[in-house]
């Protein structure tokens, strides 16, 4: 069991408020930070506590926040990422809903180590009308001091903007964040220059998601080597499985990372109801590759996943039955990229659709034996071949659904 | 490139030299080695999006993009390897899945790249068998232009072209997806003095032109580089035409004037006042030599000009300065103007040269100039000081020779055959019927700029030489020639008159 003080989404009731975070020893971390640390030993701190991108690609934050060039007069920009739009995955609303202040307090951390003045909340416009607590809790921290010019009696301030995304998927990847937050249409810049460089009009930004923030105040107040021991393997820290799909308890939960993926399933989330089988495991949110049953011995941290051809990405575990047909899995995968691919790059504007043609028509009853190898040709020339990441996120996917279960979309042509 | 650092490179196992900064793309360019790409341009940042130019990099583990992979010491590229050529091959895949393929009836066919990427790195039998998005082929989005959403491969060259180059943008990319297209905002359409350029850099058949639609075939048009008239700006351009076959025997036609090359002056712009410089080469022209206003058949030029070699003689020397004036003007190259300067003012001493240009017209902050005139600068080299007649001192003289038609932006219709009307002798060279024809006794038919060679010295004091672009019209000469053949009839190069 992990202790409530360092849980990322606390038990009680109104565990949002201020009063409550406060009880559990709130914002001592950031009052550590801001007046008895310099920000290269936060940074430093952070680097040794192993701590790594929880939004999918699994960066080392520390690392990042390092290749932020030092002083220099230029604004700074800190882009907190809260478009959680992978499929699956619903860490990063709870935090938003359950422990605003605790985001707050990583933020506060995360910008007097860097040198930033000026923070964005991106939120997807699909949590609008959950973002009140998180506009209350800004309130709150403005009202107490923690936000503002002259955080804890310091020179260092510091303000925040909440900024509503307009529902694209693609504006969760970085650079597409940054262009939509500076009011173009989002779609991912080329790299280089990254955005630790040229970043948030044209400033050094660092760019972090909500549980990756959520995770430092624990990191400064406990340290870097409590945090590192948290993790099973070398991981450091806990993650937010989101467990959804043919279980009986689907949900949240906080573990230790490293957690085997059959422990999350069977014991945690009370593994499938009577009478239904595991058919097929996506670990790490959709754009991770599916895993068959009898690779569901896999520790949950980044390595480990990749290892398994798969990836841990967002931790959004979507388990599904053997009453699910492939083919519907593979349909409602292949619709979810060619919706919302930015239409950038040819290989990912025209692959996602043509996929999704060709998947529909195996859905109508009108599935040809050719078209599986031209849906791994077609995944084949997208992957690796796109600006963003996205390219290879519906790519992959798509790839594994038909290469892993072949023989049961096959079965669809001789219906 | 003196002064600029070299950096060495492998290209295909090749070592080759190229600038420091340049990118991969441009370092195979120079070292003939061509990779295919639609995005890229070269007046523009690299935009990454069409994925054709990828190449294999040493010790990178993905394919990266030529266009926008700085050069660097030591670099290792691979151009034509089998994952590059797979890359390739994908993307034409992917781009021609939902392409109309309406080559036989589109502009485009045979300039185009996706055609031409096609023959050269796909070659492969369709394999998409699946409905083809349905999207508006006849967008009209402003300045003549028509877009066609669905050959359109979204390179969005002509979105950066409008907020890059002339500030203007007016177009952009809707929606996403394979639904992603190019568009006005809320339908304000193009307008711009630029807008012909978006024709020229639409790699496939997109965006077309009104003026050149349906009209000929790529392959028929025979391109001319010259340098435009229009003003004095001196940009490069490409007239293209088609002389005989598919057209009648002895016709000629200018189906358009594109944007020419010149690093040093337009880029690879111009202005849409220079494209519809077309017309001037092909309408309201004058073929036919002219006596009071009725065309001769029989009659050449050369015959036509012995009579005002004539006229001119029988003025007594001493009374010639007074009583012969010569109306010249500055869109004649520096070798007519210097054989006109001998003739008229050195050998024949006239006191009355004077010129008529076309008005000047306001800049637009880019190319366009405020002057319309492309040789004022060697009006002036060639020794003139350049003056507008005044119609009484013209009324004055006993032969005229008025070389333009541009006599008419200066003075009304009226003004002018009042003071040619006393004249004996006046004499008309020009490239364009109009109201002065009736006024003048011949009508020497010219040639245009286009279809002249020679030099005009541009804004800057560019001295830029040209080829003939295109071919005159039968019995049609610039007036070099026609200055040529008068310094013969008057003697003026072996002392003794002599016939052209």
């Amino acid at each position: 069991m992990i202790e409530d003080a360092v849980r990322l989404i606390p038990a009680d009731d109104s565990s949002w408020r201020l009063e409550a975070y406060l009880r559990r020893g709130g914002y001592q971390a950031a009052r550590k930070a801001v007046t008895s640390m310099a920000p290269q030993d936060v940074i430093a701190e952070v680097r040794r506590s192993g701590l790594r991108g929880r939004g999918g690609a699994g960066f080392p934050a520390g690392l990042k926040w390092s290749f932020v060039p030092q002083g220099g007069t230029a604004p700074k920009y800190l882009c907190v990422n809260a478009d959680e739009g992978e499929p699956g995955t619903f860490k990063d609303r709870a935090i938003l809903v359950r422990n605003p202040h605790q985001l707050l307090e990583g933020i506060i951390i995360a910008a007097f180590g860097v040198g930033i003045g000026q923070a964005f909340i991106y939120v997807r416009g699909e949590y609008a009308s959950i973002a009140g607590r998180l506009e209350e809790a800004l309130a709150e921290a403005r009202a107490k001091g923690f936000l503002g010019p002259g955080i804890f009696g310091s020179d260092f301030g510091l303000e925040v903007v909440v900024h509503f995304g307009a529902g694209a998927y693609i504006c969760g990847e970085e650079t597409a964040l940054l262009e939509s937050v500076e009011g173009r249409r989002g779609q991912p810049r080329l790299k280089p220059p990254f955005p630790a460089v040229v970043g948030l009009f044209r400033s050094p930004t660092v760019i972090n998601n909500v549980e990756t923030l959520s995770n430092i105040p624990s990191i400064i107040g406990r340290g870097a080597d409590w945090f590192a021991a948290q993790g099973i393997l070398k991981d450091g820290g806990t993650r937010l499985f989101g467990v959804s799909g043919a279980v009986r308890r689907p949900g949240l939960y906080e573990l230790p990372v490293g957690t085997p993926l059959r422990t999350i399933i069977e014991t945690h989330a009370g593994g499938p109801p009577d009478g239904v089988a595991i058919k097929a495991v996506v670990p790490g949110g959709l754009s991770a590759p599916v895993l068959r049953p009898d690779e569901l011995d896999v520790p949950m941290d980044f390595d480990s996943l990749a290892r398994a051809g798969s990836m841990l990405g967002s931790a959004g575990v979507i388990v599904i039955g053997d009453r699910t047909p492939i083919l519907d899995v593979l349909e409602v995968t292949a619709r979810f990229y060619a919706h919302e691919s930015c239409g950038q790059c040819t290989p990912c504007r025209l692959g996602t659709s043509w996929i999704h043609k060709i998947v529909s028509r195996m859905a109508g009853g009108k599935g040809r034996p050719a078209d599986l190898d031209l849906i791994l040709d077609l995944a084949g020339g997208m992957k690796g071949r796109t600006i963003c990441p996205m390219g290879d996120a519906a790519a992959l996917p798509v790839h594994a659904l038909v290469s892993k279960f072949r023989d049961e979309l096959e079965q669809e042509f001789s219906r | 490139m003196s002064g600029m650092k070299m950096v060495g490179l492998k290209l295909d196992g090749r070592t080759v030299q190229a600038p420091e900064g340049t990118s991969v793309l441009k370092a195979a360019e120079l070292a003939g080695i061509a990779i295919p790409h639609f995005c890229y341009h070269p007046a523009f940042e690299a935009e990454g999006n069409c994925r054709m130019c990828l190449v294999e990099i040493e010790d990178l583990p993905k394919l990266e993009l030529a266009c926008s992979t700085v050069v660097r010491e030591g670099l290792i590229v691979r151009t034509s390897t089998p994952s590059v050529l797979q890359a390739r091959k994908d993307v034409l895949e992917f781009l021609l899945a939902e392409h109309p393929l309406d080559c036989p009836i589109c502009d485009k066919a045979g300039e185009c790249k996706l055609q031409e990427y096609y023959d050269r790195h796909g070659l492969f039998p369709g394999r998409f068998v699946e409905a083809k998005e349905k999207r508006d082929k006849k967008v009209a989005i402003g300045k003549g232009l028509l877009l066609d959403r669905e050959r359109c491969i979204l390179c969005t060259r002509c979105v950066r072209f409008l907020r890059k180059v002339t500030g203007t943008g007016e177009l952009g990319v809707f929606e996403r997806g394979v639904r992603a297209e190019i568009g006005t905002y809320d339908g304000v359409p193009v307008d711009n003095n630029y807008s012909g350029n978006l024709v020229d850099i639409c790699p496939v058949g997109a965006i077309t032109d009104t003026d050149f639609r349906f009209k000929t075939r790529a392959w028929f048009l025979k391109k001319g580089p010259t340098v435009c008239p229009i003003c004095s700006r001196g940009c490069a351009v490409v007239v293209e035409s088609v002389t005989g076959y598919p057209l009648g025997i002895d016709e000629r036609k200018v189906f358009r004037i594109k944007a020419g090359e010149n690093p040093s002056v337009n880029g690879t712009w111009i202005c849409d006042l220079g494209r519809a410089g077309r017309r001037d080469i092909d309408e309201r022209r004058h073929v036919r030599v002219m006596k009071n206003a009725v065309p001769e058949e029989e009659l050449s030029w050369q015959k036509a000009l012995a009579d005002v070699t004539a006229r001119i003689r029988a003025v007594p020397g001493p009374e010639r300065s007074a009583k012969i004036a010569v109306v010249l003007n500055s869109r004649l190259t520096c070798e007519e103007l210097v054989l006109a300067r001998r003739i008229f003012a050195e050998s024949l001493g006239l006191g009355k040269i004077s010129f008529a240009d076309p008005k000047p017209g306001a800049a637009d902050g880019f190319l366009l100039t405020e002057e319309r005139v492309p040789n004022a600068r060697g009006v002036l080299q060639s020794g003139f000081s350049p003056v507008l007649p005044d119609l009484d001192t013209l009324a004055a003289a006993e032969v005229v020779l008025v070389f333009g038609s541009h006599l008419l932006e200066h003075f009304s219709e009226e003004a002018i055959s009042r003071a040619l009307a006393g004249i004996p002798s006046k004499f008309l060279f020009s490239a364009h019927a109009g109201p002065l024809d009736r006024s003048a006794e011949i009508v020497f038919p010219v040639a245009v700029p286009a279809e002249k060679s020679g030099t005009y010295v541009n804004i800057d004091g560019l001295r830029q030489s040209f080829g003939r672009a295109v071919e005159p019209p039968p019995g049609v000469v610039p007036e070099l020639e026609i200055f040529g053949c008068l310094a013969n009839g008057l003697g003026l190069n072996r002392g003794e008159p002599d016939a052209c």
